[in-house]
C-alpha cells in the first residue's frame, strides 16, 4: 500500500509534469498512464527511486513533446501573455484615473470628461464626491479583445497548429 | 573502460531496440527498462523510455493490455503489432547497412588499437 509520503512525492512530481504537458494532445491520459507506471516501478524499487528514474519533470515532458515530431501550439503560454497584456492595460487605465483625480483635486476640484474610442469617461473630484464613470462602446470591446488576442496568438505560436509531421515518418494516429 | 555514450546516438535506435525486445516477449514499462539495462544500456532511464513507448503505441507499432498483478498494481504489457514488426524489419535492415558503412569509414579514419 502506498504511504502518504509516497503519494505526496508522486503527486508533486505529476503536478509539475502535468503543468509542462498542458499542450500535449491527450495529456491527461499520459499523466494517468505515468501514474500507473510510477506505481509499478515503486512496487519494485520504492517510490523515491521510481520518481528519480524519471528525471526532471520538465525534461520528461520535453521527451514526450519531441516524440510528437512536430511543434505544438503553447495555448497556456498564450493565455498567460494575453492575461498579462490585459492586466498591463488595466493597470495603466487605473494609474491614469488616479493621476487625473489627483490633478483635479490639486486644481480645486471639478469634473473632467475624456473620450476614448467613442466611450466617454467622467472624472469627478469635489468636496462632496469622488468618482469615475464611463460609458462602454463596441470599439472599446474590440480594443480589449485585440489587447488579449494578439499576445495570445503570438504567445501560443498559433502557426504551429498547421505544422505537419515530417514526410517519410509515421504519422500519429 | 567504456567510453561515455552520446544520448543522441541511443535516441535514434531506442524505438528499434524496444521493438526488438518486445518481439522476444511482451513486457511492461519498468521491466523493459530493466531488460535494456541487462542488455548493456545501463545508463538508460525510465524517463527516456516512456515517451518512446507512448509514441510507438500512438503510431500503432505496439499494442498494450493491462494485466492484474498479485505483487502490486496492474501492469501494462506491450507487444509489437504487425505494423511494428514490419517497422522493426525495415529499420533493422537500414541500421545494418548504416553500421557497415560507419564501420568501414571508421576503420580508415581511426588508429588501430595495439594489443
Amino acid at each position: 500500500m502506498t504511504s502518504t509520503r509516497d503519494t505526496l512525492v508522486r503527486e508533486l512530481y505529476l503536478m509539475r509534469f502535468s503543468w509542462a504537458m498542458q499542450d500535449f494532445p491527450k495529456d491527461k491520459q499520459v499523466v494517468r498512464e505515468l501514474r500507473s507506471e510510477i506505481d509499478v516501478a515503486a512496487s519494485e524499487v520504492g517510490m523515491r527511486q521510481a520518481v528519480a528514474d524519471l528525471g526532471h519533470p520538465r525534461v520528461l515532458a520535453d521527451g514526450y513533446l519531441s516524440e510528437l515530431r512536430r511543434p505544438v501550439p503553447r495555448w497556456t503560454t498564450g493565455a498567460v501573455w494575453g492575461a498579462l497584456a490585459v492586466g498591463a492595460v488595466a493597470y495603466l487605465a487605473v494609474a491614469y484615473a488616479i493621476g487625473t483625480m489627483d490633478t483635479i483635486g490639486q486644481m480645486g476640484g471639478g469634473t473632467l470628461e475624456r473620450a476614448f474610442l467613442g466611450a466617454t469617461t467622467t472624472f469627478t473630484h469635489d468636496d462632496d464626491a469622488m468618482s469615475v464613470a464611463s460609458t462602454f462602446t463596441w470599439q472599446v470591446l474590440v480594443f480589449y479583445a485585440c489587447v488579449f488576442t494578439v499576445p495570445f496568438l503570438l504567445g501560443a505560436r498559433v502557426w504551429r497548429a498547421w505544422a505537419k509531421a515530417p514526410v517519410g515518418r509515421p504519422v500519429a494516429a | 573502460m567504456d567510453e561515455p555514450r552520446d544520448p543522441q546516438l541511443l535516441k535514434g535506435v531506442l524505438p528499434m531496440l524496444v521493438l526488438a525486445l518486445l518481439t522476444e516477449r511482451e513486457s511492461y514499462g519498468y521491466e523493459l527498462v530493466t531488460r535494456l539495462h541487462e542488455s548493456g544500456l545501463d545508463d538508460l532511464s525510465a524517463g527516456t523510455l516512456y515517451p518512446v513507448l507512448n509514441r510507438l503505441e500512438r503510431d500503432g507499432q505496439i499494442s498494450s493490455r493491462l494485466v492484474a498483478s498479485s505483487a502490486g498494481p496492474a501492469r501494462k504489457y506491450y507487444l509489437p503489432t504487425d505494423t511494428g514488426a514490419e517497422q522493426l524489419w525495415s529499420t533493422a535492415r537500414a541500421w545494418q547497412q548504416l553500421a557497415v558503412t560507419v564501420d568501414h569509414l571508421l576503420a580508415r579514419a581511426t588508429p588501430k588499437e595495439t594489443s
